[in-house]
């Protein structure tokens, strides 16, 4: 049963990992349109036009101010 | 998914005015159309590969305007001014800027301007929120010009608008994304907590050794403490500034029981000592969270194109330099600057009309209809329309000083201000909230004397089971999820009341004119009197002359000018146009005028209001001019009869017209040749009488007359939503749409009753038992949390997209067959 000892901690660690990259997405815009991203997959062209001259986008050049 | 209409035009499902063939070709197969508009768009969408969206859409697109595609209106659009005052530099070169844009319906709509607009190059990025038409777009100035991007976005019928930028939207968003954080953190911290407690509890009947529960109990600890100070604070915060300014509020009850439940066990993990209630905290927040932000979210999607329309002022005017004019933005006007105005554009800003004199609208802030005339000296307001005329206008006041954007702000007023049914719940709820807080210490003392163990757990259990939530929350949902219902039937509700008077209504009075029939109007017959000319030849060439007429009877011809040159052309008031075509004179007009250039009297060939084409030699073709019904009108007459309405018709028309439509349609109590005061008096008598009574009108012309009325509908398109002044403002085509909202309403009426009988029996039920002690806190959060949750789900009905009509669209397309008149969007909701 020791093993309780590491896993459970370790689950928290995890929890900690999630929540942080959940706070990163929000922060760049991942949750402000849900609808649009649906209709993507329908889409059987790859060469989807926003990714082609998309400039390089950073946590620093997103929406931290708000 | 697919929205078609078999018999309408391919592209806006109108139905095909009689005499018009008009096709395009999309994806290989011919479709009819109804006009050029709707033929340029379809086309447009064709050659750039994009015929997919006919597939996705669920929504029919509002028919777009011919003259809408042209590059140069936007040309301010590129100056350096807009960048500084509208865009936000991204890295590289990009600029970031927020588009209103008319007319998004639906996802597909969204999907093709991202796939027509973002095929630009240096459009690194463009994303359309469907739910309040903005498009949020990442390019760059030195690859493509913004006036570009603008005329792509109006060529596709969706009309662009630059977003002001706005501190209401940027806290909106900043609330949402917080309140998302919460909820993921507690929901997280939840599942972790109810893991280890599980444990817990399953341990103690298979003989956990008492080290391991210890280590359960710690790390249920280190969990729960940080979720709930996190995730909590929205509650705690509220609480404090209710204790502060001395009001009650749910939130001091719901507060108070999470920081008791919290800090004792807490306390009781450090002394090792009794029953902990760390996941009953954490599922409390959790479910009080997933409440709160389905309310924030439909309060902040109500109305918000509303408000942005409003905003909309031209973002261009042409100042006055002692070199001439230029092109210059809003942003760029200073006061004292001359501007010059043309006919059919808005005015900037307030201002002293220093030369010309024009006829001007200003029924966007007054809400009177008939333009005035205005001339040297006279003051003019920001966001009225010169109808005619040209003007030079000394700017006197810009932006935030203009009286537009006061009455912008009292819009803003108007809508954070809550419905009645909401405020009362609210009342209720604080009333209960005494009545909460004084049980809880009555039952504390209580159980301190009985057995001091049982006390805190008791006292936790009364303040968590009879949590108000489900009553406060209760009414704000249900009528969130309406007017979300009823957005997408198309209506749009201003004045949150109406929904609670809605259902109480007895009389309908309509307004004829723009009301049952359409605006514009149509060809009705055309009779051939000359050999040499088809049909298609003679409408061609009435087109063309009617081109500079602003008549209203010019709409029925616009569809089928094609541009072609006109010489001479001249339109006389009251009587008609005339010009020259590839060298032949022609007059269009009324028999009288036209007959001064034939020998004879020409006498209409039957009943209604024709007109006649001639030309130097002879008479070649009459056209009968029809206001024909809208689209609907007949079933909303019978659907409101059958819900026991009475029915009115009250009009300026002429009183034989009115007698006939209403005839038409079966209304028996029509009323002719009113002036807006006889139909406010017609209302007020109707009033007098005991009566509720809706007017519905369209919103601009009437506007006395539906301030009368207990609820006001109004119908408008594009740009007009924000002129109107209605309760409910009906958007696009259908008129079905008003019956909708009338067999919705009674909906919304029993769905907030039970929502409110629901909550009332719940604490009633709970709070003795929890006082009694038979209810443990982890049961109790369970409890409260299922109340809310049903009373939210249940409020949630009311937003449900309506189910559609099987079997639609698969008759054989582009077959003549029997003109169906529903538009998808309308089609009865499922019991």
């Amino acid at each position: 049963m020791n093993i309780i000892y590491v896993l459970i901690p370790l689950s928290v660690i995890l929890m900690v990992l999630a929540l942080a990259f959940f706070f990163w997405a929000v922060r760049n815009d991942q949750f402000d349109d849900l609808d649009t991203p649906a209709l993507d997959i329908l889409d059987e062209d790859d060469s989807a036009p926003g990714k082609k001259n998309a400039p390089p986008r950073h946590g620093e050049h997103g929406d931290d101010e708000s | 998914m697919t929205t078609k209409h078999p018999n309408g035009c391919w592209h806006c499902g109108e139905d095909i005015p009689a005499g018009v063939d008009i096709r395009a070709t999309i994806a290989g197969s011919e479709r009819a159309m109804c006009c050029h508009g709707c033929q340029t768009v379809a086309q447009l969408i064709d050659s750039a590969g994009l015929q997919r969206y006919y597939e996705f859409r669920d929504a029919l697109p509002e028919r777009p305007e011919l003259a809408d595609a042209s590059g140069s209106d936007y040309a301010a659009w590129d100056r350096d001014a807009i960048l500084e005052h509208y865009a936000r530099p991204d890295c590289d070169g990009f600029h970031r800027l927020t588009l209103v844009l008319e007319n998004v319906h639906c996802a597909a709509c969204a999907w093709l301007i991202h796939r027509y607009v973002g095929a630009l190059d240096g459009v690194a990025e463009i994303r359309v929120d469907v739910t309040d038409g903005r498009a949020h777009l990442t390019w760059n100035p030195h690859q493509v010009a913004l006036s570009e991007i603008a005329a792509r976005l109006a060529a596709l019928g969706y009309r662009p608008h630059l977003d002001a930028p706005d501190a209401g939207q940027a806290r909106n968003q900043v609330e949402r994304r917080q309140m998302l954080k919460y909820i993921v953190v507690a929901g997280l911290g939840m599942m972790q907590v109810m893991s280890y407690a599980l444990a817990k509890y399953i341990g103690a009947w298979q003989d956990i050794d008492p080290q391991s529960e210890r280590f359960f109990l710690v790390i249920s600890m280190i969990v729960a403490v940080p979720v709930c100070l996190y995730s909590g604070q929205l509650f705690y915060k509220s609480a404090w500034r209710a204790l502060k300014h001395k009001r009650m509020s749910m939130d001091i009850p719901v507060a108070s029981a999470m920081l008791l439940a919290l800090f004792s066990s807490v306390i009781i993990t450090v002394l090792d000592a009794g029953q902990v209630y760390f996941d009953s905290v954490v599922m409390f927040i959790f479910f009080l969270l997933l409440g709160r932000y389905a309310v924030l979210v439909a309060r902040q999607n109500a109305g918000q194109l509303h408000s942005a329309l409003a905003r909309s002022l031209p973002v261009q005017a042409r100042r006055l330099t002692d070199e001439g004019s230029e092109l210059v933005t809003l942003v760029e006007l200073e006061a004292g600057d001359r501007v010059q105005i043309g006919a059919g554009e808005t005015l900037p800003a307030d201002g002293v009309i220093e030369a010309g004199n024009a006829m001007i609208d200003e029924s966007l802030l007054s809400g009177e209809s008939t333009p005035r005339r205005r001339v040297d000296g006279d003051q003019v307001l920001a966001g009225t329309l010169v109808r005619d005329g040209h003007l030079t206008v000394r700017v006197e006041n810009l932006g935030q000083s203009t009286v537009l954007s006061g009455i912008v702000r009292l819009l803003d007023q108007a809508r954070s201000f809550k419905p009645r049914m909401a405020q009362m719940a609210d009342r209720v709820a604080s009333y209960f909230i005494v009545f909460v807080l004084t049980g809880a210490t009555v039952a504390g003392i209580a159980w301190w004397q009985i057995d001091p163990t049982s006390a805190l757990p008791v006292v936790i259990s009364v303040l968590v089971v009879s949590c108000p939530c489900a009553l406060a929350l209760g009414t704000p949902v249900a009528l969130a999820a309406a007017s979300r219902g009823f957005a997408r039937l198309g209506v749009l509700i201003s004045t949150p009341d109406t929904l609670e008077k809605l259902p109480n209504i007895t009389h309908v009075v309509f307004d004829k004119t723009g009301t049952l029939t359409r605006p514009d109007m149509t060809i009705g017959e055309v009779r051939l009197e000359h050999d040499a000319a088809s049909r298609d030849q003679a409408c061609r060439i009435a087109g063309r002359l009617e081109r500079i007429s602003r008549h209203p009877v010019a709409t029925a011809f616009a569809r089928h000018d094609d541009g072609h040159a006109v010489g001479d052309a001249q339109a006389v008031t009251a009587e008609g146009v005339a010009g020259t075509i590839d060298g032949t004179e022609y007059r269009l007009g009324k028999p009288a005028f036209a007959a001064e250039w034939v020998d004879g009297e020409l006498t209409e060939p039957g009943d209604g209001q024709w007109i006649a084409l001639v030309s130097r030699k002879a008479l070649i073709a009459w056209f009968r001019i029809d206001s024909p019904l809208r689209e609907g009108a007949h079933e909303l007459v019978e659907g409101l009869r059958r819900n026991g309405l009475n029915l009115l018709l009250a009009s300026g028309d002429r009183a034989d017209n009115v007698a006939r439509i209403a005839g038409e349609l079966g209304i028996e109590n029509s009323h002719g040749d009113m002036s807006p005061a006889d139909k406010l008096e017609l209302v007020r008598g109707l009033q007098r009488d005991g009566a509720r009574v809706a007017m519905v009108g369209d919103g601009i012309n009437d506007a006395p007359v539906l301030a009368g009325a207990d609820i006001s509908l109004a119908l408008a398109e594009g740009a007009d939503i924000a002129r109107t002044q209605a309760d409910l403002v009906v958007t696009g085509r259908g008129l079905q749409r008003v019956s909708a909202a009338f067999a919705l309403a009674p909906r919304v009426r029993r769905i907030v009753r039970q929502n409110l009988a629901w909550a009332f029996g719940y604490n009633i039920c709970a709070l003795p038992l929890a006082a009694m002690g038979f209810v443990p806190p982890w049961a109790a959060a369970i409890g409260m949390s299922a109340s809310s949750l049903l009373v939210v789900l249940n409020g949630q009905r009311l937003g449900r997209r309506p189910s559609r009509e099987e079997g639609r669209g698969k008759k054989g397309e582009g077959e003549n067959t029997i003109p169906s008149t529903i538009p998808p969007l309308t089609s009865p909701r499922s019991p």
